[in-house]
This record gives structure tokens, C-alpha cells and sequence, in this order.
């Protein structure tokens, strides 16, 4: 592996943005293909973020910091990798239910999923039921992510798959919860297909979706 | 024996033995925390979110409405006969919201930041903010909320509440910045929280002082729970915090409490549960105790999938001869997604494990919007059924039978409550 290469997934790990976007455009430059950056180093750093959160050597602000030095050498690799066509593992449209305007949790877990290759539509937070469905219809994704974060805001998770019945929609995306008051027998009640239980744990159920 | 400093002596007493009269729902917490009350009192909660749903008012109504809001809480918490009130808000939002912030409302939620758009991302915007000025935003409100909270509910417990400065950093900043700020900008970092501590908390407390006789003020800080910072960083920069808003206070007169809760062990992953962690962090709170009392504090975390006997462990390692008070709290999700015969079984073994020496109180962390009533009214009853002292030696061969009770609106006919809730439905 190249300097440039090991200096950009240390830069992930240690959640240094700046020293990994200049390494993602120093590989680029060195003629490193956009996919063989993001495999061997941008994937590998956030996974191993990911590793030492699992093992409690890394806290919320190491994980929330790796993201970011994700998202900055995303950014820098991610024409190329267009220009590429790169495989894509599947499309995930994602956002915060109405009424809340949390966006901490659902940024890792888009870093984490577009780590592991997939598309990642972002709405946004507090976004109207409607919007889920028009979205859902006009981009047909995989799958459908909705976070919330507030026990009051979650109910409306019932409105989003209700809507995806009632538009004949629900039998075509797989469709994920998370957020801190949602768990497993919540996704169970309202008859979601998983539950996130973490980013690192949205990535593995997504991927378990995707083979069904 | 309404006085609050009577109750107290009278719980302190009955823990030493000393049985006169009959604990109340002010004294039986402080016998419980103390050695042995006659039973384990079960007490309010956070649970402004249920309260506006049991009892059916619009969030834009409750949540800008003192009355409204005091009201709901306490006739749901007298529905539930909770020992004691315990009156909460969206105790995060009321300094921002007054300083600029843009906030979210809706008809069935809290009112809400809007991250999207920080009031700080550079110095420059920090040096731009002005000190709090209380008459703005839903000061005004909350004012009159703690007001009539001192009013109606006094005792030990009664106090003002804040946004604690690192909470309120992540309100003015979002959190990855605040982190940020925190790991590359220690500077910046610490202009914010001195700008919090100095010009926005110490003019709200004054405000709520001016207001009412309340002297305490506790102020909350859910962003200081850990995983959510480290061990370090809350040693480095959350302590520090509370204890020049101690001295503040301490020169005007008042017992602030920052940073309440700092280090709260809400680790979410069972596999990484870790007994050496969960007394480091435990040690922390202990090093900003809640009423300068040292404790073995379970409070928002995951406790259902705790082992009980590492908080015995704790009480007894740290308290010497004399084991600290557990604190226990039932973690939201689980009251709200547990089977009412499961969860009376696993407060039978909590108390089993954690309530036979007295010194002991169980209670909820916090209480979700959708949380089934009769799940609630099953805590309580299994708390009151297995504590009462001395505990029976085989909870096994307790009797218990699941709570029934009335609807709420069935009570709240003659309730004194009755006609502020019943308004503000007609009203939506």
C-alpha cells in the first residue's frame, strides 16, 4: 500500500478530515484508482473506527470524528469513482421523521453504509411523511431507513408504512428503523424488516436485506 | 407534614429506627436512601412526553403553557400515585430558543433545535451572541412553570432547572462541531462554555431566583452521559464546567448543579458491557454528586441487561463500612416494550438483589410517549408489593396479582387538574 494510502486510513481512523482529504487527492493524483482508495483505505479506515468502538477503546466523539474524515475523502474520491461506474451494493434512501431534527446518529450510519458500497440518498430530518412515500416511488430504492430520535416523533414510523401499503409500495423496499427510543420490539410492532440497532449494526442488517 | 426539611428528618429518623407516625411520599424517599423505609417509594419520572399523551393535549399547547404543563404532570403522576412529583420539560431548548435558535414545532412532539442551522460555527458567531435576555423565547414560561412548582409540589426535590454547558454547547453548536471544538479548537471551546456559564445560565438562574424561593438548581446534561464523551474528555472539560458553575452559584447564594448525570453509564451493547467501566464512571458522577451525596446511580442506561450484583459491588467497595444508596432506574424502552408479567418479575429481582439491606430506590428513567399505562401501574405495584421491609426472604412466594385501575379521564372527573386538561383538548 502506498504512503498516501496508509496515511488516508490512519487519517479515517483518527477522524483527521482535513489530512484525509489531502491524501484521497494525493492518491488520486499518484494515479490510484477511486475504487481501489476507497477499498483498501477510506472502507478499511471506517471499519476500523467501527472495530475499536466494538472493543470500547473508541467513544461516540472518535466515531463521530472518523465519520467525517470519511465523508472528506468521500468527497474528494467520489467523481471518480462516477467516472469509474463502481459497483454499487444497493440504494438506501434515508432521513429523519417529521417533528425531528436529529441528524447525529443517521450521519454515521450513511458513512457506515456507503462504506460497505451502498447508494445513500439522504432527505434530510424532519421530513413529512409524503416525502418518504413521493421519494420512495420516484427513487425506488433497496431500502428505506427512517430515524427518529424522540419517543413522540417514532409514531409517525406507523404513518410512513401504513402510506407504503396504501400506495402498494411496501412489497417493493425493504424498509428499516433506528434512532435511541426504537428497538427491536418496536420494528416488530409496526412490522418494519430490522431494526439498527447501531451504524455498525444498520450495515450488517442492511446487507442481510439486500440478499433476500 | 408538608414542611420539606420535617419530611426529611422524619424518612432520616425512620431509617435509624426511630419509627413515629406514618411515612409520607416526601419522607419514605429519604428513609429509602437512608436504610429501610416501610416500603420502597416509587417516584415521579421524566415523563413529560407520556403525561401529554395519557392525558390527550397538543404539544404546542403543553409545551408553551405552564399551567397546562404542570397540571398534566401532576394529576398522571397522582393517577399513577407516584411518591412525590417530579415536573420536567424540554428542559434543553429554553436558553437557545431565547438566544436565536431556529426550533421545529409540531401538534404531537416536543419542540425541537433545528441543528440544520447552528447559531455557533466560528468565533465570529460566538462573538456576535448577546447575554440571554429572559424575556425572551419561553423563558417567561418556564419561569412561571418552576414557580408553580415550588408552589404546589415543594419539598427536597423542588429545584430550577438549567441546560447544563456542554449540553448547551451541542444545542448551539451540534454535536460533532461541539466535539470538534473541543479536540482541535480548546480555545473556542472554552470561550463557548464560559459564554454559556457567564452570560446565558447565570442570568436564567436570577431570573428563576427572582421568581420564587427556590435556592437549588440543577442543570441537566444528557450530552454528558457516556459513551457519549469519553471518561477523560467529561474529567477534562464537564467537571471543570460544574464546579465554576458551583462557585458562581455559591457567591450569589444558590447550590447549582451542573453537569447532572455526567458519566451516566449508557453503554447500548450488551457484549461490551464492562464492570471496570461502569465503576469508573460511576466514580465520576460521584465526583459531581446530585444533593452532594455520593451514590451508585443506574439512570438512563440499559439497565435490564445489567448484572444488579456489580452495583451492590459498588456500593459496598465504595461505601466502606457503610455501602452508598443504590439508585435504580428501569430503562425507557424496556417499560415501554416488556410484558407487564415479565417486567414485575424482574423488579422482583432487583429488589431481591439490590433491596434487602435497605438504602435502596427503584424508579424509571425515563417514560416514552406510547408507554402502555398498565406497564407503569405494574412497576409501581411490584415495587410496592416485593419492597415492603422487611423483604420477605422468598419474593418467589409473594402473591402478585396485575394492577387494574381506572381509566384516565374516568379519574380525573373531580380532579382539581380536570378542567385545565379537559380546556386545552377542546382547544387544539
Amino acid at each position: 500500500m502506498s504512503e498516501a494510502l496508509q496515511r488516508l486510513k490512519q487519517a479515517v481512523i483518527e477522524g483527521a478530515d482535513d489530512v484525509a482529504a489531502e491524501a484521497a487527492r494525493q492518491a488520486l493524483q499518484e494515479g490510484v484508482k477511486g475504487l481501489d482508495i476507497v477499498n483498501s483505505a477510506i472502507v478499511p479506515g471506517i471499519q476500523g473506527a467501527g472495530q475499536l468502538w466494538k472493543e470500547n477503546q473508541y467513544f461516540l466523539p472518535d466515531v463521530v470524528m472518523a465519520a467525517e474524515a470519511f465523508n472528506a475523502a468521500m468527497a474528494v474520491v467520489r467523481p471518480a469513482l462516477g467516472a469509474e461506474g463502481a459497483p454499487k451494493t444497493g440504494k438506501v434512501l434515508i432521513g429523519t421523521v417529521a417533528g425531528d431534527m436529529h441528524n447525529l446518529g443517521k450521519a454515521v450510519v450513511i458513512a457506515m453504509l456507503q462504506g460497505a458500497g451502498f447508494e445513500v440518498t439522504d432527505l434530510g430530518v424532519d421530513v413529512p411523511v409524503k416525502t418518504f412515500l413521493d421519494k420512495t416511488a420516484e427513487l425506488q430504492p433497496d431500502i428505506l431507513g427512517a430515524g427518529c430520535y424522540m419517543s413522540t416523533t417514532m409514531l409517525s414510523i406507523k404513518d410512513i408504512l401504513a402510506g407504503l401499503q396504501a400506495a402498494g409500495l411496501r412489497g417493493k423496499v425493504k424498509f428499516m428503523v433506528g434512532g435511541v427510543p426504537t428497538s427491536q420490539e418496536f420494528a416488530d410492532e409496526v412490522g418494519a424488516d430490522a431494526w439498527g440497532k447501531d451504524a455498525l449494526d444498520t450495515v450488517a442488517k442492511a446487507l442481510k436485506l439486500m440478499e433476500r | 407534614m408538608a414542611n420539606a426539611m420535617l419530611s426529611a428528618a422524619h424518612g432520616f429518623l425512620w431509617a435509624k429506627g426511630l419509627h413515629i407516625g406514618k411515612l409520607n411520599s416526601a419522607s419514605r424517599p429519604v428513609a429509602a436512601m437512608m436504610g429501610k423505609p416501610d416500603v420502597l417509594p416509587f417516584p415521579g419520572a421524566q415523563m413529560h412526553d407520556h403525561c401529554m399523551t395519557v392525558a390527550r393535549v397538543p404539544a404546542h399547547k403543553y409545551y408553551t403553557d405552564a399551567e397546562l404543563l404542570v397540571s398534566t404532570q401532576m394529576a398522571v403522576e397522582r393517577w399513577y400515585s407516584m411518591d412525590g412529583y417530579i415536573i420536567t420539560y424540554d428542559v434543553y431548548n429554553y436558553e437557545v430558543e431565547a438566544l436565536g435558535a431556529r426550533m421545529i414545532y409540531s401538534d404531537n412532539a416536543m419542540p425541537t433545535v433545528d441543528l440544520a442551522h447552528p447559531l455557533i460555527s466560528t468565533p465570529a458567531d460566538l462573538a456576535a451572541l448577546r447575554p440571554l435576555d429572559v424575556t425572551r423565547g419561553r423563558i417567561p414560561m418556564f419561569v412561571e412553570v418552576v414557580r408553580l412548582v415550588t408552589e404546589r409540589a415543594p419539598g427536597l426535590l423542588a429545584a430550577g432547572m438549567f441546560c447544563s454547558p456542554w449540553s448547551m454547547m451541542c444545542a448551539l453548536m451540534g454535536y460533532p462541531a461541539a466535539v470538534r471544538a473541543l479536540r482541535r479548537q480548546p480555545e473556542f471551546a472554552r470561550d463557548v462554555l464560559a459564554y454559556e456559564e457567564n452570560d446565558v445560565i447565570l442570568p436564567f438562574i436570577a431570573a428563576q431566583a427572582r421568581a420564587c424561593s427556590v435556592k437549588s438548581f440543577t442543570g441537566a446534561d444528557a450530552w454528558s452521559a457516556y459513551p457519549i464523551l469519553s471518561l477523560p474528555m467529561i474529567r477534562e472539560w464537564v467537571l471543570p464546567s460544574a464546579q465554576r458553575m458551583r462557585a458562581l452559584g455559591k457567591a450569589r447564594g444558590w447550590n447549582v448543579s451542573a453537569a447532572s448525570a455526567a458519566g451516566d453509564y449508557c453503554e447500548e451493547d450488551p457484549d461490551k458491557f464492562d464492570k471496570q467501566i461502569l465503576f469508573e464512571c460511576l466514580d465520576v458522577m460521584n465526583q459531581n454528586p446530585i444533593m452532594n451525596m455520593r451514590m451508585a446511580q443506574a439512570l438512563m442506561g440499559r439497565t435490564q441487561d445489567w448484572d444488579p450484583h456489580w452495583l451492590v459491588e459498588y456500593a459496598r467497595s465504595r461505601g466502606g463500612r457503610s455501602p452508598l444508596p443504590i439508585i435504580y432506574s428501569i430503562n425507557g424502552r424496556f417499560i415501554r416494550d416488556v410484558k407487564p408479567e415479565e417486567l414485575a418479575e424482574r423488579v422482583r429481582g432487583w429488589i431481591d438483589v439490590m433491596g434487602r439491606d435497605g438504602k435502596f430506590m427503584i424508579g424509571v428513567g425515563n417514560i416514552p410517549a406510547d408507554t402502555a399505562p398498565l406497564n407503569v401501574f405494574t412497576a409501581i405495584a411490584a415495587a410496592r408489593t416485593y419492597g415492603k421491609y422487611p423483604i420477605a426472604a422468598d419474593l418467589s412466594k409473594v402473591p402478585f396479582e396485575l394492577p387494574r385501575f381506572p381509566e384516565f379521564d374516568t379519574w380525573l372527573k373531580g380532579q382539581p387538574e380536570e378542567e385545565v386538561i379537559r380546556d386545552a383538548r377542546e382547544k387544539r
